[in-house]
Parts: C-alpha cells; sequence; structure tokens
C-alpha cells in the first residue's frame, strides 16, 4: 500500500478516519498463546502496539528455589512446551556447568538427536501455525502429522508426549528402547521428502510470499539491540548460532558434527541442499526470510539427528545415569545459554551450598524477541501484524513464566 | 400445475397460491439441499486435502447426514444477542443475504426452459439481486456492536462492491457473443460439440473465463479473498456475534451463492445443459420438454449443468484450502490494477473478434479463401 | 375479478411497503435504521416495476438503487453516525415545514396523476398494449441512437434528427467518468513531505 519512498507518517488523506484502540487477545486464534496486543489503529493503518504479557506467570523461577534441580526439571518443560526437550537440555547443561559435571560420549549423541528431533517439532508448529494465521489451513495439519510421528518417538521414549523431562542433570532418565533407531530413520525417511510439500504450499506460494515478503523487516542492528536471537536474529543476515560459536560448554555438545547454520551470508543461503529460491520480493530481516531460515534449520536438524544415530550406535560404553535427586550443590553460580528452537535460551543457577538453589533465573528468547513487535508493526496494516507477531514463533509458556 | 390446482380447489384465488406456495417450496428446497451437500463436500474435499477422512460417522461411511445433524444442532443453540447490538437489524440482517441468495435461483436455468422465471433481462437480474447480499453482511456487522464484525463488514462489503464491476464486465462477454441477456438463450446457442461452448469460442472468452472465476470467488468471500470470515485476524469478522441459527442462515446464503455463481459460470462459459457430446442430440431426442424423450433430453442436460457446476464449486473448495489469505488492500490492487482492466480489455477484444470474425476462424478464414478465389477466376472470365 | 386479484394484491402490497417505509424514513429516530428502511421502500419499488413486467428497470432498480446508492449511503451513515448524528430529533416547526413542503407535492402529485385519461379507469391486463419485441433489446436500441418508437419514418427531413437517446446517454456516461475522477481524486493520499521540510528549515 505505501511504496517504499513514502514513510506512513507523511502521508495525510483528506478524508480523515477515526482512530480506533482494537484489542486482540488473550482470547484470540491468532496470538499464539494467551498474548494481549492493543492495537492503535487509524482505519486500517496500525499505528503502535503494545504486548500485555503475564496471563500465564506460574512463578516458575520462585519455585526453583524451593526444589532440587532435578525435581525442578519438569518445570522446564513447561516453558517452551513445544520444545521440551531443548528446555531440559539447557537446564541440565546450566547444573553440570555448575557441578563440573561431563556426560560420556554415548549420552552426548543421544542428547543431540533428541534435541534436534524436539526442534523438527518446534520448527513444524512454528511454521505451520503461521501458514493458519495467514490463511493456509493445509500445512498445519501436515505438519501435526508428521509433528505426531515424532512424539510417537517420544512417547516410546519416555512415555510422554509433550512434557518430557527427559534430558536430565547428569544424562537422561533411561537408555533408548530397542528397535527405536530403526524406527527414528524410518520417520527420517519418509519425512524429508515430505518437506517439498511444506514449501510448494508456503515458501513458494505466491500468495504467502505476498503476505510476508518486504513485511516486519528487521534490521540487523534492531535485532542485537533488542536482543533478538535464534531464527529471528538469522533472518536478519547476523551468522550467529550458539551450536557453533557459544560457550566451549555449550558447543562441545556438537562437536565434530557436520551441519550448516542458516543464516544469509554473502547474499546467498548455505547450498548444500536444493532449497527452493528466494523471491525477489522477499527483504533481508523480513517475515518470509524467518519463515525460510526455520524451514531450512529442519532440514539441517534432520541430518544432524542422521549423524547423531550413527555416533550413538558406534560410541561404546554406557548412557550416564541422572545425578542424585538431593545430593548438594557446590556453592557458586552458573549461566549458560543454549541455541533452543526459539532462540537463545539461558539458565541461571546460584547455589548457596544446600541440595536446593538460591536463585533460579530463566532468560527466555520469545521474551525478547516479542519486543520488537512494536518496532516492527508501526504503520503496518491490521492483517500484518498476525503476520510479524507469527514469524517471531512466540510461545507465552517461556514469555512469563 | 396451476390449472389442475384450478380444477380442484373452487376459489381460484386459493389454487394460485397454493401453486405459487408449492413452487417457491420446491425452489427453497434446492436452494437448501445445494447448501447442505456443498457443506458435505466441503468437509469432505477440505479433509481429504488435509490427510484426514471427514465425517464418517453420521449416516454412514460417508457422514452424509452430517450437515442435517450440524443444522439440527445450532438449531437448538441458545439465542444470544449482544447487549450493545441493534436488535431489530440484528436479526433481520442474515435473512436479507439468504433471501437475495435465494432470489438468484429464480433465473438460473436448470436446463433448456427449465427455469423458475424466464427472464428477458435474466444475467442483469442476477446481477442486481447478488448486490443485495452485501448489505446483510453490512448489516451484521454493524448490528453487532463490536468494532471487530463492523471492521469485518467493511472490509466485505468494500470487496464485494468492487468486484461487481469486473465481474459484471466478464458477464457481458457472453451476452455479446448471444445478444441477448436470456440465460436459456445463451445456454441453447452453446448446443451441439463442446467446441461451441463459449470458454473455447475465441482467446478472449477463455480469458475472461478465467478472470470471471476470480472475481466469482472474490464477490462470494471465500479463500484467498475470505477477509471477512478471517479466524486468525478478526476472530470471525462480522459473523463473530452471530451464533446458532442465524449463523446457519449466513452459510447457507454463502453456499447458495457459491451454487449460484458456479451454476452461472456454466450457463454462461461451460455449455450450460449441452454436454460435450451431443448425445439427445444424435439420437434425436428433440428439444421439447412436453415429449418424452423430450423430457428425458432435458434430464441429461440438468445432469450435465449439475456435473459442471459441482466441478466448479469442488475448484472453489480446493482452492480455499490451498491458498492462504489476501490482504484487504491486496484484494483491491487485484480487483483495480488486474481484474478491471483485464475483463475491459478482454471485453473489446471480444467485440473486435465477433466484428472481424462472426463464424469463427474456420468461417472467417474459409470466407476470405473464398473472396480470393473469385477475384481470381472473375479476372479471367473478364478476359474471355 | 379473479384474474386481477393477484395483481392488484401485489400492487397494493408493494405500495403500501413502499409508502410505508418511506413515512417510517421520516419518522425513525436512529439514522441507521433510517437508511434501512430507505432500501426497503426502494426495494418495493423495484417490486411494482416488476409486476409492471419492466424487469428491466427492475433490475436497474435494484442494482443501481440499492445495491450502489443505498450501499453508499448505509456506508456513510454507519461510518459518521458518532454522537449528536447518531438519533436524529426533529423539532415541531420542521415538522409543519416539511408537510406544507410534502403535501403540496402530494397534491400536485395526485393531480397530474388523476389528469391523465389513459389512467383515470383500470385496466385489465389483457387490454394492456403488447409490448413488440423484447423491451431490453428495445431500451438498447433507443440508448444507441434508433428512435424504436418511430421505426418507419416517411420523411428523410425528420429521420436526420431523430437521435434516440444517445446524447443523454453520452452527457451521462461522461459525467459518471468525472465523478469517478473526483472520487478518486479527492480519497487520494498526499504527501506531506513539504510541511515537514518547511518545519525544518525554520529550526535553527
Amino acid at each position: 500500500m505505501f511504496s517504499e519512498r513514502v514513510q506512513p507518517e507523511n502521508v495525510e488523506f483528506d478524508v480523515h478516519t477515526d482512530e480506533m484502540l482494537i484489542n486482540m487477545g488473550p482470547q484470540h486464534p491468532s496470538t499464539h498463546g494467551v498474548l494481549r496486543l492493543v492495537l492503535r489503529t487509524d482505519g486500517e493503518i496500525v499505528t503502535e502496539v503494545t504486548p500485555h504479557i503475564g496471563y500465564l506467570h506460574r512463578c516458575v523461577e520462585k519455585i526453583g528455589e524451593n526444589l532440587t534441580p532435578r525435581q525442578f526439571l519438569p518445570y522446564t518443560d513447561r516453558l517452551d512446551y513445544l520444545a521440551g526437550m531443548n528446555m531440559n537440555l539447557g537446564w541440565a547443561l546450566t547444573v553440570e556447568k555448575l557441578l563440573g559435571l561431563k556426560v560420556s560420549e554415548k549420552t552426548r549423541h543421544l542428547r543431540v538427536i533428541v534435541a534436534e528431533l524436539s526442534r523438527i517439532a518446534s520448527h513444524l508448529v512454528a511454521a505451520c501455525c503461521y501458514g493458519l494465521d495467514l490463511g493456509s489451513f493445509t500445512p498445519f495439519m501436515w505438519a501435526f502429522r508428521e509433528r505426531e510421528l515424532i512424539l510417537n518417538l517420544f512417547e516410546d521414549l519416555c512415555g510422554t508426549r509433550l512434557t518430557y523431562s527427559y534430558i536430565t542433570v547428569g544424562g537422561v532418565t533411561d537408555d533408548l528402547p530397542a528397535g527405536w533407531l530403526q524406527k527414528c530413520a524410518t520417520f527420517l525417511d519418509q519425512f524429508e521428502p515430505v518437506i517439498d510439500e511444506f514449501h510448494a504450499v508456503l515458501t513458494s506460494n505466491a500468495v504467502f510470499i505476498r503476505r510476508t515478503a518486504g513485511i516486519g523487516v528487521l534490521s540487523p542492528t534492531m535485532a542485537l539491540d533488542y536482543g533478538c536471537t535464534g531464527p529471528v536474529l538469522r533472518g536478519s543476515g547476523v551468522d550467529w548460532d550458539l551450536r557453533r560459536d557459544g560457550e566451549p560448554f555449550c558447543t562441545e555438545m556438537y562437536e565434530d558434527y557436520t551441519y550448516q547454520v542458516i543464516a544469509e551470508t554473502d547474499g546467498k543461503y548455505p547450498q548444500d541442499h536444493p532449497y527452493p529460491p528466494v523471491p525477489p520480493a522477499a527483504r533481508l530481516g523480513d517475515c518470509w526470510h524467518r519463515f525460510y531460515v526455520r524451514m531450512l534449520e529442519v532440514v539441517q536438524s534432520a541430518f544432524l539427528v542422521r549423524q547423531a544415530m550413527e555416533k550413538y550406535a558406534q560410541a561404546g560404553g554406557k548412557v550416564d545415569e541422572p545425578f542424585p535427586l538431593k545430593k548438594k550443590l557446590p556453592k557458586g553460580e552458573a549461566y549458560l545459554e543454549t541455541e533452543a528452537p526459539k532462540g537463545q535460551m539461558g539458565f541461571m543457577i546460584i547455589s548457596d551450598g544446600s541440595p536446593v538453589p538460591y536463585r533460579v533465573r530463566v532468560r527466555s528468547s520469545s521474551f525478547c524477541n516479542l519486543s520488537v513487535t512494536s518496532e516492527l508493526c508501526r504503520g503496518v496494516l491490521v492483517a500484518d501484524v498476525p503476520a510479524i507477531v507469527g514469524s517471531l514463533d512466540l510461545v507465552l509458556g517461556e514469555i512469563d513464566r | 400445475m396451476t390449472e389442475l390446482l384450478t380444477n380442484i380447489l373452487s376459489p381460484s384465488w386459493l389454487a394460485y397460491a397454493i401453486a405459487a406456495a408449492i413452487q417457491c417450496a420446491l425452489l427453497l428446497v434446492v436452494a437448501l439441499a445445494s447448501a447442505a451437500v456443498f457443506i458435505w463436500l466441503e468437509r469432505k474435499v477440505s479433509a481429504r486435502i488435509q490427510d484426514r477422512l471427514g465425517p464418517t460417522r453420521v449416516g454412514g461411511r460417508f457422514g452424509w447426514l452430517q450437515p442435517p445433524a450440524d443444522g439440527l444442532k445450532l438449531l437448538c443453540k441458545e439465542d444470544i444477542i449482544p447487549a450493545a447490538a441493534d436488535r431489530l437489524l440484528f436479526r433481520v440482517a442474515p435473512y436479507i443475504s439468504f433471501c437475495s441468495a435465494f432470489c438468484v435461483f429464480l433465473a438460473l436455468p436448470f436446463a433448456n426452459g427449465w427455469v423458475a422465471l424466464r427472464l428477458d433481462v435474466g444475467v442483469f437480474f442476477i446481477l442486481a439481486v447478488a448486490g443485495i447480499e452485501v448489505f446483510g453482511v453490512i448489516l451484521g456487522g454493524y448490528a453487532s456492536g463490536s468494532k471487530w464484525s463492523l471492521y469485518g463488514a467493511m472490509r466485505e462489503a468494500a470487496q464485494v462492491v468492487s468486484y461487481e464491476v469486473p465481474l459484471a464486465l466478464c458477464v457481458v462477454v457472453p451476452v455479446l457473443l448471444t445478444g441477448s441477456m436470456d440465460l436459456v438463450e445463451i445456454g441453447n446457442r452453446q448446443a451441439g460439440w463442446f467446441t461451441n461452448w463459449y470458454v473455447l469460442h475465441d482467446p478472449f472468452t477463455f480469458v475472461t473465463f478465467w478472470v470471471y472465476a476470480t472475481c466469482a470467488v472474490a464477490s462470494t468471500n471465500r479463500a484467498p479473498f475470505d477477509l471477512a470470515e478471517a479466524e486468525s485476524e478478526l476472530v470471525a469478522g462480522f459473523l463473530t456475534e452471530y451464533s446458532g441459527f442465524r449463523w446457519v442462515i449466513f452459510f447457507m446464503a454463502e453456499y447458495a451463492s457459491m451454487f449460484v455463481v458456479s451454476g452461472l459460470a456454466a450457463v454462461l462459459f461451460l455449455g450450460g445443459w449441452n454436454g460435450p457430446i451431443p448425445i439427445a442430440g444424435l439420437l434425436h431426442l428433440g428439444s421439447d420438454p412436453d415429449t418424452a424423450t423430450g423430457f428425458i433430453a432435458n434430464l441429461l442436460g440438468l445432469g450435465n449443468f449439475l456435473i459442471k457446476t459441482v466441478a466448479g464449486v469442488t475448484c472453489v473448495i480446493w482452492l480455499r484450502w490451498t491458498l492462504p489469505r489476501l490482504r484487504i488492500d491486496q484484494v483491491m490492487t487485484t480487483c483495480l490494477k488486474y481484474c478491471v482492466p483485464l475483463a475491459s480489455a478482454m471485453l473489446a477484444g471480444a467485440v473486435l473478434w465477433t466484428y472481424l470474425c462472426p463464424g469463427g476462424l474456420i468461417a472467417r478464414a474459409r470466407h476470405s479463401l473464398t473472396i480470393a478465389a473469385e477475384q481470381q477466376h472473375a479476372p479471367t472470365q473478364e478476359r474471355k | 375479478m379473479e384474474a386481477i386479484n393477484w395483481h392488484g394484491f401485489f400492487f397494493l402490497f408493494f405500495a403500501i411497503v413502499a409508502c410505508a417505509f418511506a413515512m417510517a424514513v421520516v419518522v425513525a429516530d436512529n439514522i441507521v435504521r433510517m437508511a434501512c428502511y430507505l432500501v426497503v421502500s426502494l426495494g418495493a419499488v423495484a417490486g411494482l416495476y416488476f409486476l409492471a413486467q419492466a424487469e428491466f428497470l427492475g433490475a436497474v432498480q435494484l442494482m443501481v438503487y440499492v445495491g450502489g446508492t443505498m450501499v453508499l449511503l448505509v456506508f456513510g451513515v454507519m461510518l459518521t453516525a458518532r454522537g449528536p448524528l447518531a438519533s436524529m430529533r426533529t423539532g415541531g416547526g420542521q415538522w409543519i415545514m416539511a408537510a406544507i413542503a410534502g403535501g403540496a407535492l402530494l397534491a400536485m402529485l395526485l393531480q397530474a396523476a388523476f389528469s391523465v385519461s389513459d389512467w383515470a379507469a383500470p385496466k385489465t391486463i389483457q387490454e394492456q398494449a403488447a409490448v413488440e419485441g423484447s423491451p431490453s433489446a428495445r431500451l438498447g436500441l433507443g440508448l444507441m441512437g434508433v428512435r424504436v418508437d418511430q421505426l418507419e419514418q416517411p420523411n428523410l427531413m425528420l429521420r436526420r434528427g431523430m437521435s434516440g437517446h444517445l446524447l443523454a446517454f453520452e452527457i451521462i456516461s461522461v459525467h459518471l467518468v468525472v465523478v469517478l475522477v473526483g472520487a478518486a481524486y479527492l480519497a487520494r493520499a498526499k504527501r506531506r513531505l513539504d510541511h515537514k521540510q518547511a518545519k525544518d528549515d525554520q529550526r535553527p
């Protein structure tokens, strides 16, 4: 509606319409949970967006002061409930950093399998709920069909489908059941061709491109200023992934794995697979690029799972037992950020020598990603607000804790 | 029927009244039945596209009784009118939409001569009455007393009213080719082999068909143009405050108008009740519907018409579940920058085509060759 | 008697609806309801046209008045019906003025209607003159400049001056184009850059 030369602030109409204050949520089909967005609109154009959060606050950090780290693990499941394994992983690694624990190779590879499968599941939900927000109902059903298969695998593994509490401090709760690796390989074999169907219906779809290309452009400086991480940051062209660039405690997990960090470098995305081309209308940092990064990361995660399965099968030894339930923690503090599907999840634990921590703090990736909403949504049409908010891939569980 | 009833009942005014009532009821049954069938079709087609099954329990393996069951359930729902609503307009709005969608059935022919009201200006009447449906939407949105509903109603009204223009322009092309606005006449002109169908008549009409398809989908508010009902953005737009029976009426109106728009496409462009192979003509069944053979021919024609209409509706359903939704400004851009110029250009092209080659390309070529041959012979004859 | 029963019935029905809802427009308070009553009134007039077998005109009435003008009116009313304009209350003096003006117009119309000799006695359907050819075809030809009511005019001199309704058609078409262009111009988006630059220039 506006050409790039004219900013919305500089346009005036002879016929003025009223300014409306519209409330989107907290019960709304497209705000990804209990998020309340108050829009100030002038006709069809949004002049201001104010997010209101806290509807899902459950005092998780305070609860962490009353429970031992292993007892606190189920609460981390419920932070980003769509990628429970990654939340468990973040917490487990943080406490292991405090304890100075190192897990065996077999455990490490097992953790990679499970974390990357969880990443695939989370990105499927993100990408296809995004399509749902824009009116494309079909890929949502297809994505959930694939996600059900992943959840079946997880159910075989730890008995639950959403809140796993599987990756725990010191190791994992149990080893893989017999035949699980075969099932996982079968899943990956049938899943990889299905990704092309998603590309056909979403990534390369002309209507989808019209709705997302050039919308909500986030510059790299603004992304870094607001603390955006994950696909939101990589979609703006910043080549930063904690699995490769983070702390040694975090990058050790992905040591000697081959994978590409999906970010546009020198105007091009990694070319290791036949990915769909970038349309000319898309600008770096817009909703389409954030979506594209997630779709490509799914392919990379599938590749990582295959490598991890091989390494796990070849690794000798046993999978580590979890840390004892009520053992005393050493005095000190540890903070570790890991690359969760939605961004960098940071966990902090301060211990005063007792089995129960003194303070637990969660740095939520979606919280910082949400903070950029009001900047991105200025001057867009009302229909673009779900497009922008959906592309940030927010989960209120981890924003509100 | 009127004569039959006049013979039975002594006061002829009663006979007339009952005859009229029966005819109205029949047409209403057609409208409602088509709506019910299309709701079932939508659920099945959408389910298959989404890798599911759809209704499989109510009424046997294919769930064909699901729409009546849903209708019954919705009838039993609590009648809620929002406190801020304008009560009279809120109640009346769905019926305006449905009445206008239903009135179009009056002029839509189902087979040769089988039309409730054979109007001289059939096409024009249909366009005029179909344009009233937007009133129900506007009133519904306004009378709900909610900002969201008002927003949805505004967007829908802007969209439908804008798309009436290219729709009318597209509809003029077959009228131009026939020389009459009578739909029965337009259908009859396409009798014979499928090459007689207007969509294959000339390239301009072929493009016009696709522009008509786009505008028809937009004017019935189906995806990708369904921002009025955009669930993920405005809850349900102007339908937000409607529940139970009133919602059913709005939905019946939408499906009835889908049938109408698809039926109109079938009659105007796809030959109407004429099949691809003129079976009735080959079997010499005759076209007079009062005779037995003519009646059978008309039944075949009705079957053709229904097949084409259902195919059209299936394509519209298919489109809904494949494509995302366009924004309002993109919808308006499509209308004003693409559909209107294209439709106007196609109209001009069709005019030129009918002027330059009135019988079609082959006839025109033959005609030119004949003239050239005559001119060649004439000088030699003169010399003789 | 029985032949005209339904025709008369529907004529009375549409006429009463048209008049009653026109009165309702005048009497109603809420402006949106006023617009809706006007829609019903104009729709009833379309019904009268259909009853008189002027289908083209009935369809035009529906398309232009109900589908076009009234949509615009309802839109405008809905968007601007805030505050003092939401409900219109007319004072006593305005009622008297309206009664005088309306009554005068009504008297004039009645006098004109009753003075036409053809309309004095009610006709049955069979006595009405059959229309030759379809009315829409004749209308279309008339708009293109053919005088369909006097197709055979023996006098060549008179025939040259007969142009049907072509001139009126052209004038109205141009008028509509001007209206469209004007509306688009009024609703356009202007740049406010010059004001901003002027402000920047004024700053030291």
